[in-house]
């Protein structure tokens, strides 16, 4: 355990030195204050619109965070060639790839830790009373990002950094639409269209359920049970893709 | 050579990488001074602001809805604000507003909780006099969110003040009575209505209690000068309540509102 906590405090360091993750942070903050000038257009849901605009600039940048930083944090090792000497030592590569993995979710957690910190500010600057549960969608946006983030190190196990970031930002996009591909093949396709796209649908993660926006930003009521089970998904899924990145990982020859 | 012989350039002192800066700057600055110029002048060219506002296409929002990965709400926001730049803009100009029902539609959609968006949305269109419209868009509302007061409030404001029909300001506003942290007034506003809509006995009954059970002095008082007033009513006329229960116009009509668009 000591070993991927190393790793994953290495990892850390690494990815708040990249000067990347700097400017994502930086447009992130600016667009969630342009919220402040955005509201001043409309009349009526000024503080639903900063909510909106804030809670999906969260999403976004931290999926730009976690595509561009997730996909280099294993391939650099590779390039650089200090995976050879990382390996070398006692290490097994799946520690390497579990503290890669922390490293990343904390880097993660600081980042929309700041931009919540300065959305849950404007929001109260707007609607003159303090909205805690935003706190509740950034936090399920973070487990949307963890899975995001299995899959950028699943991919840079096996492909080059920008394949591998294309394929996360298209798992992305599935996992938006994968309830909707279901409902369309309950319409329009047939039998066999409709088998392959419950398997499909199962296999491939459910993303639309870590956006609770819509709930938070209306203030409809949320079941706690409901919540608890798809934070449970968004691990065991999390889990999953790890444990195949491990898999693909320990087959790579590195000689 | 003499030192007064040697001709200099008035520049000669900057060294010639700034020089290249300064220069690329001028040249950024004066094609920058260009694009503004050529901006005014476009703008000119364009014809007014409204009709720049003028939306084109209307996507169906359930085609729409799959292409926004999620960030629906946000979609309703800027919809939302794009349909206060349009009212607002052909407000200015005194123009119609032919497209005001698409995009109050296309924002309620996106988000069907946006409550603002059907409150403000529906007073757009009542200021547009597309009454029909404003009700077709409370109605949605109510349907989507069944515990929100303001909705049929408002609906029910539409009916007595723009279309003075009473009986469906009664049946929105006694809708209104029922829902959650609905205002204070609301109760008074029926009894008057009642009144209106020819029960009286009805209004005299409500009001005695309102008067009974109130505990403040101001409320208390409209109550007792809302009696009189039924009071000298009845003395000049018969009850109507009566009459109307036998010509079947005694309960406000639930159905579907007329007027609304097919």
């Amino acid at each position: 355990m000591s070993r991927i906590l190393t790793i994953a405090e290495m990892a850390f360091i690494e990815a708040v030195r990249d000067k990347i993750l700097y400017s994502i942070l930086v447009f992130a903050l600016a667009m969630i204050g342009s919220s402040a000038v955005l509201v001043t257009l409309s009349v009526g849901g000024e503080g639903r619109i900063a909510k909106d605009l804030g809670l999906a600039c969260i999403t976004l940048f931290g999926v730009f965070i976690g595509v561009f930083i997730g996909t280099n944090l294993v391939s650099r090792e590779i390039e650089r060639r200090t995976i050879y000497s990382l390996l070398s030592k006692p290490v097994r590569r799946a520690e390497f790839l579990a503290g890669k993995f922390l490293g990343l979710g904390l880097t993660l957690a600081v980042n929309i830790g700041v931009m919540a910190i300065g959305l849950i500010i404007l929001a109260w600057a707007l609607e003159d009373h303090w909205t805690p549960r935003i706190l509740l969608a950034v936090g399920f946006s973070l487990v949307e990002l963890l899975i995001l983030t299995t899959f950028a190190i699943l991919f840079s196990t096996f492909s080059t950094p920008t394949l591998s970031a294309i394929y996360t930002l298209l798992i992305f996009v599935i996992g938006r639409l994968s309830a909707d591909l279901m409902q369309f093949a309950s319409q329009f396709g047939g039998p066999s269209l409709k088998a392959t796209m419950t398997v499909l649908y199962y296999l491939l993660p459910n993303l639309a359920r870590f956006n609770l926006s819509g709930a938070v930003v209306n203030d409809l009521p949320l079941a706690p049970g409901t919540l608890a089970l798809t934070a449970v998904y968004g691990l065991l899924y999390a889990g999953a893709v790890l444990g195949v990145a491990t898999a693909v990982f320990q087959r790579r020859d590195f000689r | 050579m003499s030192q007064d012989s040697v001709i200099r350039h008035p520049t000669s002192w900057i060294p010639p990488a700034r020089r290249a800066q300064a220069a690329a700057l001028a040249f950024a600055f004066l094609a920058l001074t260009g694009a503004f110029v050529t901006a005014r002048w476009l703008e000119g060219r364009a014809g007014d602001g409204a009709e720049r506002l003028e939306p084109i296409f209307f996507p169906r929002a359930e085609i729409l809805r799959p292409a926004l990965l999620g960030f629906t709400g946000l979609a309703a926001d800027l919809t939302w604000i794009r349909t206060v730049q349009y009212f607002g803009g052909r407000m200015e100009h005194r123009e119609r507003f032919p497209q005001l029902y698409q995009l109050a539609d296309m924002t309620t959609s996106l988000d069907s909780h946006f409550l603002d968006a059907y409150l403000y949305g529906g007073l757009f269109l009542v200021i547009a006099k597309q009454y029909p419209n404003a009700i077709a868009i409370y109605e949605k509302g109510f349907a989507a969110n069944p515990t929100a007061w303001q909705i049929p409030h408002d609906l029910g404001r539409l009916y007595f003040l723009e279309l003075h029909d009473y009986k469906q300001a009664l049946h929105w506003w006694e809708i209104t009575d029922r829902l959650p942290d609905r205002p204070h007034y609301i109760p008074r506003f029926l009894i008057r209505l009642q009144a209106k809509t020819g029960h009286v006995e009805t209004a005299l009954e409500l009001w005695r209690q309102l008067l009974e059970r109130s505990e403040n002095e101001a409320v208390s008082e409209i109550a007792r000068r809302e009696i009189k007033k039924l009071l000298e009513e009845m003395k000049q006329k018969p009850a109507p309540d009566s009459v109307l229960q036998q010509s079947g116009q005694g309960a406000p009509h639930a159905g579907p509102s007329p007027g609304r668009p097919q």
